[in-house]
């Protein structure tokens, strides 16, 4: 217990004391967490609105497959993705695997069903006269769904922190794909399995407060945004 | 002709809601669509709009026939604007509100500035001008969603019911404006209402849809009723089992039954009682002078509508409150 407790003093210390090499692995996380929340979000918000918005066969059935990819585990994307970037894959000239381009594509697959599914819940839940007030006041069709998106924002916004809380604690895809290079691919996660490893719990423990008060801040901002309906 | 409408359907999952062999609408004026419930009143002003295509017919506007292309469609919906019955304000300030339209219309900033203030002022919001626009009351949402449609100077604005959810205070503002824009602006109005008094008030021309139809009955006394026959070979219409009416009609069970409200009298101590008439006794709740002819509304379990020449009316002196009998001839009764 008393290891744990040392531990955990010499965590917060390390965590306050602004340490490179920490820093330096906060970033990286924070670079490829960020990158793929953008593209998934550039992705997912518009297929999001285009389901929500259009009558089609199978929709049901679309939303019932994007809902199922929500509890995707990250191995099995981690696994996929190796096997189309590693050297024998069909993108292996592109020299992707062990890079944060790949953990960046990997996230990307991971969250564009979050990104989506949330969208569409938020589109959804919008009333159809805003489409036909945006439209009797003369907007044309891109104008429209700009309103829609702009009426949905806070349900879109809390699609975005979800998907980027999804990413930043996950370990899998950031293993499996970047490798855990240091300085270089090795993320918060990553750099926690390995010190776990070696048995060395000070550094685990500060990324773990740094992860834990990240996901916390994410969570108010996330349930800040969703509670919103534009109060 | 501002609107020419010929052999009009609209269909929703294979109902027909709307089916308008011809209709003319003049630029300028306003026009009252009354009917009840479900008669298609919306859905007319929706295509009115430019807003729901009809699955057949044609639509010329200002003369020209109306291809049915999202592409034709969306230039003419900037002539032509519609206020729904609850409106809905962006989730913005009222300012950005009335902005919206105008910046569509690539209006410079300052003449945007000056025609939001011009049109806050008609509605007499210019107060709340920088307020939440979603926290503003029934009546207040419905004189913004009015000044939106007015910064835009349409040719048309559609309003639907446009004083259904609101107060009495703010239905008197809303008629009054709507007569206003028209007036000054010249802005053709088209508005739908189930309330005959209020068409009568406000609209030039009445147009009556029923069932999706276009009438020439005022669908005024329009009443469900069910029709038995009493001894004597009589048939009566029980109508929400309180009145009873004799029809002088074949038919029986449930049906829609249409009094005429110039053929209604008001009973008087000289009138002898036929045995095919009705008389029914009941309060004068409302009356009101229309184009010549008095209105009286008279409750008896049910409202009934009484059209009279004024010269009658003057001569009877009927007023609210009094008790009084009618009588309804079996020929003012017609069974839909």
């Amino acid at each position: 217990m008393d290891f744990l407790i040392d531990s955990f003093m010499s965590a917060i210390l390390l965590a306050f004391s602004l340490d490179r090499e920490l820093i330096s692995i906060v970033a990286v996380s924070l670079k490829v967490s960020s990158s793929s929340t953008l593209i998934a979000s550039l992705t997912g918000i518009p297929i999001g609105f285009l389901i929500a918005s259009e009558s089609f066969r199978g929709k049901q059935m679309l939303i019932t497959c994007l809902n199922t990819l929500l509890a995707l585990p990250t191995v099995v994307i981690g696994l996929f993705v190796y096997a189309l970037i590693s050297r024998r894959g069909i993108f292996g000239p592109f020299d992707l695997l062990y890079t944060q381009k790949a953990i960046i594509i990997g996230q990307a697959l991971l969250i564009i069903p979050v990104v989506t599914t949330f969208t569409i819940a938020a589109i959804s839940r919008i009333d159809n006269r805003y489409r036909q007030t945006a439209m009797t006041l003369g907007a044309n069709r891109i104008q429209t769904a700009f309103v829609i998106i702009r009426e949905a924002r806070f349900g879109i916004v809390a699609a975005v922190i979800a998907a980027f809380g999804r990413v930043i604690a996950e370990v899998g895809i950031s293993m499996m794909l970047g490798g855990n290079a240091k300085g270089f691919t090795r993320t918060m996660t990553t750099a926690m399995a390995l010190e776990y490893d070696k048995g060395e719990f000070t550094l685990a423990i500060a990324l773990g407060i740094v992860l834990l008060s990240l996901s916390f801040g994410i969570n108010l901002l996330f349930h800040f945004f969703q509670g919103r309906t534009g109060d | 002709m501002l609107y020419k409408l010929a052999d009009i359907t609209k269909k929703y999952e294979n109902k027909t809601v709307l089916n308008i062999n011809s209709l003319d609408i003049e630029k300028g004026r306003i026009y009252g669509l009354l009917g009840p419930n479900g008669a298609g009143k919306t859905t007319l002003l929706k295509i009115l709009g430019f807003l729901e295509k009809p699955e057949s017919g044609d639509i010329f506007y200002n003369s020209a026939l109306v291809s049915l292309s999202e592409a034709f469609l969306q230039p003419l919906r900037k002539s032509v604007v519609m206020v729904n019955q609850r409106p809905i304000l962006f989730t913005t300030t009222v300012y950005k509100n009335l902005e919206f339209g105008l910046k569509i219309r690539k209006i410079p900033k300052q003449k945007r500035k000056n025609i939001i203030e011009e049109a806050l002022e008609v509605v007499g919001m210019t107060h709340l001008s920088q307020a939440k626009a979603h926290k503003l009351s029934g009546g207040e949402t419905q004189r913004v969603a009015l000044a939106r449609a007015i910064a835009l100077s349409p040719e048309v604005i559609l309003c639907d019911e446009p004083t259904s959810s609101i107060d009495l205070e703010n239905q008197t503002i809303i008629i009054n404006l709507l007569k206003q824009i028209n007036e000054n602006r010249g802005i053709s109005i088209i508005f739908t209402t189930h309330d005959k008094l209020q068409a009568a008030s406000l609209a030039h021309n009445t147009l009556f849809l029923d069932q999706g139809r276009l009438s020439s009955d005022s669908y005024e006394n329009l009443f469900s009723g069910n029709i038995t026959k009493e001894a004597g070979g009589l048939s009566v219409c029980t109508i929400q089992n309180s009145v009873q009416i004799k029809t002088g009609t074949d038919k029986s069970g449930t049906v829609r039954l249409l009094i005429d409200p110039e053929k209604i009298y008001l009973a008087g101590v000289e009138d002898k009682k036929n045995n095919g008439e009705s008389i029914i006794t009941g309060k004068i709740v409302h009356i009101t002078a229309e184009n010549g002819k008095i209105r009286i509304i008279i409750r008896s379990g049910i409202n009934i509508a009484i059209l009279m020449p004024e010269a009658y009316y003057k001569s009877r002196r009927p007023m609210i409150g009094e008790d009084v009998s009618i009588i309804i001839p079996p020929e003012s009764i017609r069974i839909l």
